[in-house]
């Protein structure tokens, strides 16, 4: 889309029934940047400068100002000024140079007005026409200006003219200076960097304007030299000659490697003309502000980040209007950079990039990175959307757009980009009020964690158990008889490293596995997304990687309870332990079919109801079916309590929950002392929205097995169902307390807080601080 | 298995259900006052989707489309991801970025739309 679709606005600026190009902009645009036959092409590459994908973007209410307006019977109807050209036209009128405007109105007005238009159409190079050099300064400026876009059309060099004065002021120099440079570019992207420069030049040294970005700020002594020289250079620019100022070169090259359509589009959207460059930076600075606020949530890569902030401030503090407008046209990359590093793709090494190597900095980032899609395409088609629609539309239009991308991983940075940094502020921002940064840093830490855990997950899913570096039992005489041990004692994390070594060093020893599941079921993380101790952490801090890529390396568990089981059962197929553990693990998960499939295997297994089975069960198999047989079984031995267990189990998979309820009450007749059986109870009750009740059960767990982890955590969860948040924090605390990867009741944890409006201990839960939290909610 | 087609999100939503009629419900009800639509797929956004409406201004979980006018938001999600947001395991804004929740309507609606509203499962 990029420029054509900048300036015409689209199909939806034209009249009904008529061609795009019958919108007067649009016109413009096809008659300048049709004349390039480099830019062409490219435009021709981009998708969304057909009308046909536009009609409905862009003002189309406009078309009813378009026929109400005097002279739309013409196919070339007025600009419409609150239409895109406006957009335009601000521009120019940004820095307040209402005569540029004008006399930029006044070349539009003028290609209404068909004899001018067949100048501007005319087959061929057409004599120049003469500009008309008296009348009203604005008048002159116009017809001038006019004239040298004639040139363009025309390919011929354009002569400097002698103009009466006009009364420019620094601010319409500059916004001349800079519009034509940028555009000259597009006019003759295939002539030579010489000829367009001499065609600039001729422009603007007709106009009296200095081919000299530096008109603000302090004018150290250093380009005195230069300046000279420039003079003297400009006084003998004659038609074609090149200009031959080394600054200049470079300073045009400078451009005109960035001159492409995209760059003069993004360069067009920020429409703030001559203080374009300000306000893009101010635009960064507050993004790098808010990363700077980030900061607190200890994500040692912000460190990197803050190198960035700093070496931006770097850049506002340096003068040199060279590097200044390299970073105006860097912008882009700049963005892509900044986003880069919020994802930890890029790490800023010391002395890698250093304030003082900025300029350096600046071309070697554009060199990596030169091939990659263009950010400035992607904001100003985002941008045009912005334009064009309501933000719930934007949404639309964003979310159909994430899926026709390609990869997760570039999408996010892409799209992150895109996002218009004021939108993304308010849209994240708002959701927590003023814990924005935290609350985007979350999504961040989020983020990383869904892309470290996804090859664990895949693993996990594949009954991959993942074990922890550095066991300590590791080389133990009898790590089973040590996990057994710790495992009475309620040492449940002690206990999984005991039984890690132990299945380390015997893998087919089916108990080794089974108590290992068991444990991380009670120890509550099952779930872990992963985590690594303060030690840990801060040691990846000191040396600036990410600690959940560390993680990644050193061995991170999900699912752990599901894998252990999963290994147990390959060495003991039929244990009915682990068939009923792998059947209560995936009912908690959520997965029906899996929780079936496993509590079908228990009655199977069973030496007294596998008769009832039958061997032969096709794949298909009916939750009733199962059901119906487990109701048999309980009606041949009604004083067997793990029948009432599977029974109940499975009345929890169909929510049946007070048939559920039934059976565990039935079952803890016969086995009262059974600690997870009462948290069994519990969960279901809570489940079925008995929270009250569930935390009675949950104590009577609690009280024969005071380190269950599991029912301090449901506890939270009760409590926090039932709306007593403050009471929910303390257990689920209490729960960290004791199993800090615990990660269910970190994430529970964190909505506590919010719907306590504890929001100032956010952090402290973010950052895992225990110490802190059991301060301020003791048990 | 026949049950397969049943989706996780089902347990979750039916908890919701339940969790409306408590107290605590009710104040979640009050403080949002809106109305949500949720089409769950099963393994792929659009295929074979599930709708449920959340309307938290009644107080209600239905199966079927919203049949009181247009709902404040409706959300696009696969089953695992629905689970994954409400649970607190996936924020709304990562689940939005990633493209794994769609969002249709009123964006300061979906906002609200947050692992605050939904009740927790409790594990055995």
């Amino acid at each position: 889309m990029a420029m054509r679709e900048l300036v015409t606005g689209g199909a939806a600026c034209a009249v009904p029934g008529s061609s795009s190009s019958s919108n007067p902009l649009g016109a413009l645009a096809n008659a300048l940047i049709g004349s390039s036959s480099k830019t062409q092409e490219r435009l021709q590459e981009i998708p969304t400068s057909t009308a046909a994908t536009s009609e409905s973007r862009f003002y189309t209410d406009t078309n009813d100002h378009l026929r109400a307006l005097p002279g739309s019977d013409f196919d070339h109807s007025l600009l419409q000024p609150h239409a895109q050209g406006s957009e335009f036209l601000s521009g120019f009128r940004s820095a307040n140079q209402n005569g540029f405007a004008d006399a930029w109105d006044e070349i539009q007005h003028q290609n209404q007005i068909p004899p001018h238009f067949d100048q501007f159409h005319g087959p061929g190079p057409a004599p120049l026409p003469q500009p008309t050099l008296d009348g009203p300064p604005q008048r002159v400026l116009s017809s001038f200006l006019h004239s040298f876009v004639e040139s363009s059309h025309g390919r011929i060099p354009f002569r400097p003219t002698s103009l009466p004065l006009l009364g420019l002021s620094e601010g319409d120099k500059q916004c001349i200076r800079d519009r034509s440079s940028i555009m000259a570019r597009h006019f003759f992207a295939d002539k030579s960097e010489d000829f367009i420069n001499a065609q600039v030049n001729a422009l603007l040294s007709s106009l009296e304007i200095d081919n000299d970005a530096r008109v603000k700020g302090p004018m150290p002594g250093r380009f005195r030299e230069l300046e000279d020289y420039w003079n003297e250079s400009q006084g003998m620019v004659r038609p074609g000659a090149p200009a031959g100022d080394g600054w200049i070169t470079e300073y045009s090259q400078h451009r005109a490697a960035h001159g492409d359509p995209d760059a003069w589009a993004h360069s067009f959207e920020q429409q703030h003309g001559a203080n374009g460059w300000a306000s893009e930076f101010e635009k960064e600075q507050s993004q790098l502000t808010s990363i700077d606020q980030m900061r607190g949530v200890n994500i040692s890569n912000f460190e990197a980040m803050e190198q960035t902030r700093m070496l931006a401030h770097t850049l506002a503090q340096n003068n040199d209007p060279k590097f200044q407008h390299g970073l105006l046209d860097e912008n882009s990359k700049f963005l892509q950079f900044v986003s880069k590093m919020s994802r930890g793709e890029l790490i800023i090494d010391d002395n890698q990039v250093k304030p003082a190597a900025s300029g350096d900095w600046a071309a070697e980032y554009q060199q990596q990175y030169s091939g990659a899609p263009s950010w400035a395409d992607e904001f100003a088609r985002d941008q045009a959307i912005l334009l064009s629609h309501g933000p719930n539309q934007w949404v639309n239009e964003f979310s159909t757009e994430r899926e026709q991308h390609g990869s997760v991983d570039d999408q996010w940075v892409n799209e992150f980009s895109k996002l218009h940094v004021d939108d993304w502020a308010e849209e994240f921002g708002q959701q927590v009020g003023e814990n924005s940064a935290d609350n985007w840093a979350n999504a961040y830490d989020e983020f990383m964690n869904e892309q470290v855990a996804a090859k664990q997950r895949s693993d996990a899913s594949r009954g991959v158990y993942v074990f922890s570096d550095m066991n300590p039992y590791v080389g133990h005489p009898n790590p089973l008889k040590e996990g057994q041990d710790l495992f009475r004692k309620g040492l449940l994390s002690e206990a999984v490293l005991a039984l890690e070594a132990e299945v380390l060093k015997n893998p087919n020893n089916a108990e080794g596995w089974r108590l290992l599941g068991i444990a991380h079921a009670e120890n509550d993380d099952d779930q872990q997304i992963g985590t690594l101790d303060d030690n840990g952490r801060n040691r990846h801090k000191e040396r600036a990687i990410d600690w959940r890529l560390a993680l990644y390396f050193s061995g991170y568990r999900a699912n752990t309870a599901i894998a252990a089981m999963m290994r147990a059962q390959e060495a003991d197929p039929t244990n009915l332990e682990v068939l009923l553990a792998l059947g209560v693990s995936h009912t908690n998960e959520l997965e029906q079919a899996a929780a079936l499939k496993y509590l079908y295997g228990w009655l199977r297994n069973h030496p007294k109801y596998g008769t009832l089975s039958t061997p032969e069960l096709p794949e298909s198999l009916y939750y009733a079916d199962v059901a119906r047989l487990f109701i048999e079984a309980s009606l041949m031995s009604p004083e067997d309590a793990d029948v009432h267990i599977v029974l109940g189990v499975l009345y929890n998979l169909s929510r049946e929950y007070d048939k559920a309820i039934g059976s565990f009450e039935t079952a803890l007749k016969l086995r009262p002392h059974d600690y997870s059986l009462w948290n069994k109870l519990g969960a279901t009750q809570a489940n079925s929205i008995q929270s009250a009740d569930a935390i009675l059960a949950y104590q009577q767990a609690l009280d024969l097995k005071p380190n269950y982890v599991r029912a301090w955590a449901n506890m939270g969860i009760s409590y926090a169902n039932q709306g007593m948040y403050e009471e929910s924090i303390r257990y689920y605390v209490r729960a960290l307390a004791m199993n800090p990867k615990a990660d269910n009741a970190w994430q529970y944890l964190r909505i506590s807080l919010s719907s306590a409006s504890r929001s100032d201990m956010l952090e402290a839960c973010d950052s895992r601080n225990l110490d802190v939290l059991q301060k301020e909610f003791p048990l | 298995m026949a049950n397969s087609t049943q989706l996780k999100s089902d347990a979750l939503l039916e908890q919701m259900k339940q969790h409306l009629t408590t107290d605590a419900g009710k104040q979640i009800t009050k403080k949002i006052g809106l109305v949500y639509q949720i089409n769950i797929a099963p393994k792929k956004l659009g295929i074979d989707e599930v709708t449920y409406v959340v309307d938290l201004k009644k107080g209600e979980v239905t199966k079927g489309s919203y049949e009181g006018g247009k709902p404040d938001a409706t959300f696009s999600f696969k089953d695992e991801d629905f689970v994954k947001v409400a649970t607190g395991k996936m924020n709304p804004q990562i689940a939005f970025m990633r493209g794994a929740m769609k969002i249709k309507g009123s964006l300061s609606a979906a906002q609200k739309f947050t692992p605050e509203i939904f009740p927790k499962p409790s594990k055995m």
